[in-house]
C-alpha cells in the first residue's frame, strides 16, 4: 500500500489555528478537533491495519506562522512484516514556522518486520517542535524484527539532531554499548529557545543539545517507565 | 600510512588514556565485569559510536568543508558528557600534532574540535583514517578493562583482534553515519555526575 497524506494549518485573523489543508488517504486517516482555539488538534488514525512489509505511508505536515498544532496518535504502531518479506517504510515531514507537537503512541517492532522510519523537521528562527518516539523491542516473549528509525530537524538549514537508532541486531539490542538489554527505547526531542538544566538517572537522561534544545531518553523494561521519564520535560 | 599507526599507538601522547569510553561507569555497574561481557560492550560501540567516529574521520579526510562537519557530528551527539569527551580529545591530540605535522588544513580545523575530524585531517585518506578511528573506538576502553577490572591483557587483546574493525571502516566510508548508541550516551551522563573517584574523564 502506498499513501501520502497532507495538514496545513495556519492562523486566522481572530487568533485561531485551523486547519486549512486536509488530505487523508487510507491508513493515514487525519481526524481534525472541533474545538476552535490557539491550537489545533488533529489526530492521525491508522484506518487499515500498516504499516505491513512492502507499505510506503508519507505524510507531510506545515503549520504556518504564530500557528500552533497538537498532532496525535490513537493506538500503538505494529509494524507487521507483509507476506512478501519486503520492507515497509514511513516520512513524517514537517516544515514548522510555528509550533508543532507530534505525540504518537509507541510503536511495536514485531518478529520479522523490516522498516524504515524517518521524520524530517524543518524550523525557521522561531519555529517549536516537540516529537516523541517509543519503540517496543516485539510484543510480551517475542523477537522484534528489525527498524531503522531516523529523526533529522534543523533550524533554517543548520542541524540540531540527527538520530537513527537502529534495532534488531541481537548482539548490539543485548550490549551494555548498544541497548543494553532493555525492551523499549524513548526519546522526546523539544527544538525551543528554552535552557533546560541536565539531569539523568541510571537509565535516563534530559540534556541540552548543542545548537539548541533539548533532548529527554530513556530505555526501561516496560512503556509506563519509559513514558513517566518523557512526560517530565 | 606511518600517521595513522602513530595516532593508533597508545603511546602518543594526545591524552587519550584518561578516556575509557563509557567503560568505567558500565564497569562500576557491573555492566562488564569479565571478558564475555567486555566483548559485547565493544561490539556494540565498535558498530555504533565507532561507526559515528569513522564516518566523520573520513568524511574530514576527502577535504570535506570543517565547520560543517563539526555542526552535523554535534548533531549526532546529543550528550553534553559525550561531546565534551570528543572536543577534549580532539584538543589533545591536536596539540602533539602541531608540532609533529603541522599544517594549513590543520589550523583550519574548528576551535576545540571533534577526535574524528582531527584524525581525518591528520590521516588524509578515507578508509585509513575511518580505520584509526574505528580502532581507537575500542582499543582505548579495552585497555581501560584491563586497567580496571585486572582481566587478562592477552584475553583482551584476542577480543580487539577479533572485532570487524575493518568492515566498520569500510562502511564508514560510503555514507555519513547518524547511528545513536542511547545507552552509551547514558552511561556517559551518568559518569559525569558520578561522585566519588573516577580514574578516567569519560
Amino acid at each position: 500500500m502506498k499513501a501520502s497524506a497532507r495538514l496545513v494549518v495556519s492562523l486566522d485573523s481572530h487568533g485561531n489555528s485551523v486547519v486549512r489543508v486536509l488530505r487523508s488517504m487510507t491508513p493515514l486517516t487525519l481526524v481534525p478537533h472541533r474545538r476552535v482555539g490557539p491550537v489545533a488538534l488533529v489526530h492521525l488514525v491508522s484506518s487499515v491495519t500498516a504499516p505491513l512489509g512492502g507499505d510506503s505511508l508519507s505524510l507531510t505536515v506545515e503549520v504556518g506562522p504564530g500557528a500552533s498544532l497538537e498532532l496525535r496518535g490513537v493506538a500503538a504502531t505494529l509494524l507487521l512484516p507483509g507476506s512478501s518479506g519486503a520492507v515497509s517504510s514511513s516520512v513524517v515531514r514537517f516544515l514548522v514556522e510555528g509550533t508543532v507537537s507530534y505525540l504518537p503512541e509507541p510503536t511495536v517492532v514485531t518478529s520479522r518486520a523490516r522498516h524504515t522510519a524517518v521524520v524530517e523537521a524543518e524550523l525557521d528562527g522561531h519555529a517549536q517542535l516537540r516529537t516523541r518516539e517509543v519503540l517496543v523491542l516485539g510484543r510480551a516473549d517475542e523477537k522484534p524484527g528489525t527498524l531503522s528509525s531516523t529523526v533529522r530537524a534543523t533550524r533554517c538549514g543548520k542541524p540540531l539532531l540527527h538520530q537513527q537508532l537502529v534495532v534488531g541486531d541481537p548482539s548490539v539490542d543485548a550490549s551494555s554499548a548498544g541497548l543494553a538489554g532493555k525492551r523499549v527505547v524513548g526519546t522526546e526531542v523539544v527544538l525551543d529557545s528554552v535552557e533546560r538544566g541536565s539531569d539523568g538517572g541510571e537509565w535516563w537522561s534530559v540534556v541540552p543539545l548543542a545548537a539548541g534544545g533539548t533532548l529527554a531518553t530513556a530505555l526501561g523494561d516496560d512503556v509506563v517507565t519509559v513514558t513517566r521519564v518523557l512526560d517530565a520535560i | 600510512m606511518l600517521t595513522a599507526l602513530i595516532l593508533a599507538d597508545s603511546r602518543f601522547p594526545g591524552g587519550g588514556h584518561v578516556h575509557s569510553g563509557g567503560l568505567e561507569e558500565a564497569a562500576a555497574r557491573g555492566l562488564v565485569v569479565d571478558e564475555p561481557s567486555l566483548r559485547s560492550f565493544l561490539h556494540g560501540r565498535l558498530l555504533g559510536a565507532g561507526l559515528l567516529a569513522a564516518g566523520f574521520a573520513a568524511a574530514a579526510a576527502r577535504g570535506e568543508d570543517l565547520d560543517l562537519l563539526d555542526a552535523e557530528l554535534d548533531a549526532r551527539t546529543p550528550s553534553p558528557a559525550q561531546r565534551s569527551a570528543s572536543r577534549a580529545q580532539g584538543r589533545g591530540m591536536l596539540r602533539a600534532a602541531r608540532r609533529a605535522w603541522p599544517s594549513a588544513r590543520l589550523e583550519a580545523l574548528p576551535r576545540d574540535p571533534h577526535q574524528p575530524l582531527v584524525i581525518g585531517v591528520l590521516v588524509g585518506e578515507a578508509y585509513e583514517a575511518a580505520l584509526t578511528c574505528a580502532y581507537l573506538a575500542v582499543s582505548g576502553p579495552a585497555s581501560a578493562a584491563v586497567r580496571l577490572l585486572g582481566l587478562d591483557p592477552f584475553g583482551v587483546n584476542a577480543i580487539v583482534a577479533s572485532l570487524a574493525v575493518e568492515d566498520v571502516a569500510s562502511q564508514a566510508c560510503k555514507e555519513l553515519p547518524a547511528l545513536g548508541s542511547p545507552a552509551l550516551d547514558l552511561l556517559a551522563e551518568a559518569h559525569v555526575r558520578r561522585e566519588g573517584v573516577r580514574l578516567f574523564g569519560s
